[in-house]
């Protein structure tokens, strides 16, 4: 066995190694390496922006644990574009786990402990305000502020439970639950996932069905992100937004072309273009884990093709692409 | 009978949905919204005949004591203690679905990282695999490998300090090679999917009724 070969061979815990530095080490040492938005992530990213209090949203948590790492921050960043922007937002979930991975991305949103976050104001409290009368976003965060609650040093604002927000949760066969939305979001839903009437919830007498619904952000790491596709654009002209693994992004390429969806976050990349446009755009301070975790990948990329143009420079200088050519003559 | 009614049943439901979809009247939006309430509500009855199903391979094969039997274990106590916890334990001793609570500790803290670890090792996997099998053994090889680098390289920050030619030779590849060539693939993927259907409502596909009745 000559060098390149016993190169060649070598044990795969070596790689297994290197893989294991280059991914911890960007933890401790930043580079903080520029991100370019794309205009797949910018078309997702104004259309969130041109959106107001008067328009709603759903983002559907439609992925599981698996991809966590590049679903969530996707996630995280839509939910805080639009609470910035006072767009009322429904959160879907399409498996039995995401909707626990759902929660878990409004409680990084309403942590108040981390400056910029939004203060959480659930259904029930302020059950007060609402008995003396509901007349608007902007009237009911007046009197809740007139009835003695401040907003906490660094917080970004209010995110009242039935204005701004209503958790639906996961119900099985979500194919049909979107279908289903198409004509009554609360036929399918008739209460959210923490037990609340949705018939009294201001956001949804206003937002009857999907067609009076503005924008949805399917989060996937399967193919559940299509069900949105066919059963809401197709069916009621509802817009969709992907934000899908990167693996899966090359799929969803036909259908930004032919105007289906109207745009993608490919990957943890796509979730740091997006933060990147929400920092640019002022709606917060600083990046979040996505740009962080840019950092991890481009190492990676980077050893990965490095190993791969070592393989190849050995095969080569070892002669073993000449003993392949034999083999295949014969 | 034990055939032809589910073929039956198939076949006027697979139609009537058709129709109805072509059909711009209140009747035939009744007969949609009617469809799509109780539809889910079949789909949760087939949970517990999933239970029920899942149950019966594995008891046998514990009862069996066959090859890997102890894995059954595995799949059978968490399938039952998980509902256990969420729905029959008092809250003062854990159960529940409010944090904290097992059920939560057993989602939040075991089956995430599970998942998440599992989904992660593909790094590992890739980089050895890539290290030994992405040879430039052939012209077409040599494409596919040049396409991968310029891709990778495009996708992470580091290719724009490359190049700016990068970044947007990447997303050239993307938004046209790429798309022309999934395009193709996702129109017969359709017409196949239409073929099925049709196969399906017209009792010519037989393979979901699980040889009943043959």
């Amino acid at each position: 066995m000559n060098n390149w070969e016993r190169f060649l061979n070598i044990d795969r815990r070596w790689i297994y190694l290197l893989i294991a530095i280059v991914v911890i080490v960007p933890f401790f040492i930043r580079m903080g390496l520029p991100v370019v938005p794309t205009q797949e992530v910018r078309s997702v990213y104004d259309l969130v922006d041109s959106l107001g209090p008067d328009d709603a949203i759903f983002i559907g948590w439609d992925f599981d644990p698996g991809t966590e790492a590049e679903n969530q921050p996707m996630g995280v960043a839509v939910l805080r574009h639009a609470f910035a922007r006072h767009v009322p937002v429904f959160v879907t979930a399409y498996w039995p786990l995401a909707q626990g991975l759902a929660e878990m991305g409004l409680a990084s949103v309403f942590d108040t402990r981390v400056p910029g976050n939004f203060v959480y104001v659930p259904w029930a409290e302020w059950e007060s305000v609402r008995a003396a009368g509901y007349a608007g976003r902007d009237s009911l965060e007046s009197a809740w502020e007139a009835a003695g609650n401040s907003l906490p040093e660094g917080a970004r604002g209010w995110v009242f439970e039935g204005v701004d927000l209503a958790n639906l949760g996961y119900l099985p066969y979500f194919s049909l639950v979107i279908l289903g939305m198409g004509t009554s979001i609360a036929n399918q839903y008739p209460t959210d996932a923490y037990g609340n009437n949705l018939h009294d919830m201001p956001i949804l007498q206003a937002h009857k069905n999907l067609r009076e619904v503005d924008l949805a952000v399917t989060l996937a790491g399967s193919t559940a992100c299509m069900s949105w596709v066919v059963y809401g654009t197709s069916r009621v002209g509802l817009p969709v937004a992907f934000g899908v693994t990167a693996v899966m992004a090359t799929d969803y390429f036909p259908y930004i072309q032919s105007g289906q969806i109207v745009g993608m976050m490919g990957g943890l990349r796509g979730a740091a273009e997006y933060e990147v446009l929400e920092t640019e755009g002022g709606y917060t301070e600083t990046t979040g884990k996505a740009y962080r975790g840019m950092d991890v990948q481009s190492l990676a990329h980077i050893l990965i093709i490095l190993l791969v143009i070592l393989g190849n420079i050995a095969y080569f200088a070892g002669g073993f692409h000449k003993k392949t050519a034999m083999k295949n003559r014969r | 009978m034990k055939r032809n009614v589910p073929l039956m049943i198939a076949m006027l439901g697979g139609l009537i949905m058709m129709i109805q979809y072509f059909i711009p009247h209140q009747a035939s939006q009744d007969v949609f919204d009617y469809y799509t309430e109780w539809a889910p509500l079949v789909g949760s009855f087939a949970l517990i005949l999933g239970v029920g199903s899942i149950t019966r391979v594995h008891v046998h094969k514990i009862r069996a004591k066959a090859p890997n039997w102890p894995f059954s274990l595995a799949v059978l106590i968490p399938l039952y203690l998980i509902p256990l916890f969420a729905f029959f334990l008092p809250a003062s001793i854990g159960g529940g679905t409010e944090n904290p609570s097992l059920f939560d500790f057993m989602y939040s803290r075991v089956q995430i990282p599970i998942q998440a670890t599992m989904f992660s090792m593909l790094a590992f996997y890739i980089a050895s695999a890539a290290f030994r099998a992405f040879r430039a053994k052939s012209a077409l090889a040599t494409v596919l490998l040049v396409t991968a680098v310029i891709v990778m390289l495009a996708q992470v920050p580091i290719g724009d300090l490359l190049g700016r030619w990068l970044p947007d030779t990447g997303l050239w590849i993307l938004r046209f090679p790429n798309l022309a060539a999934k395009r193709a693939i996702e129109l017969g993927v359709g017409f196949g999917m239409l073929a099925t259907c049709l196969k399906i409502i017209f009792g010519v596909e037989r393979g979901w009724l699980g040889g009943a009745g043959e």
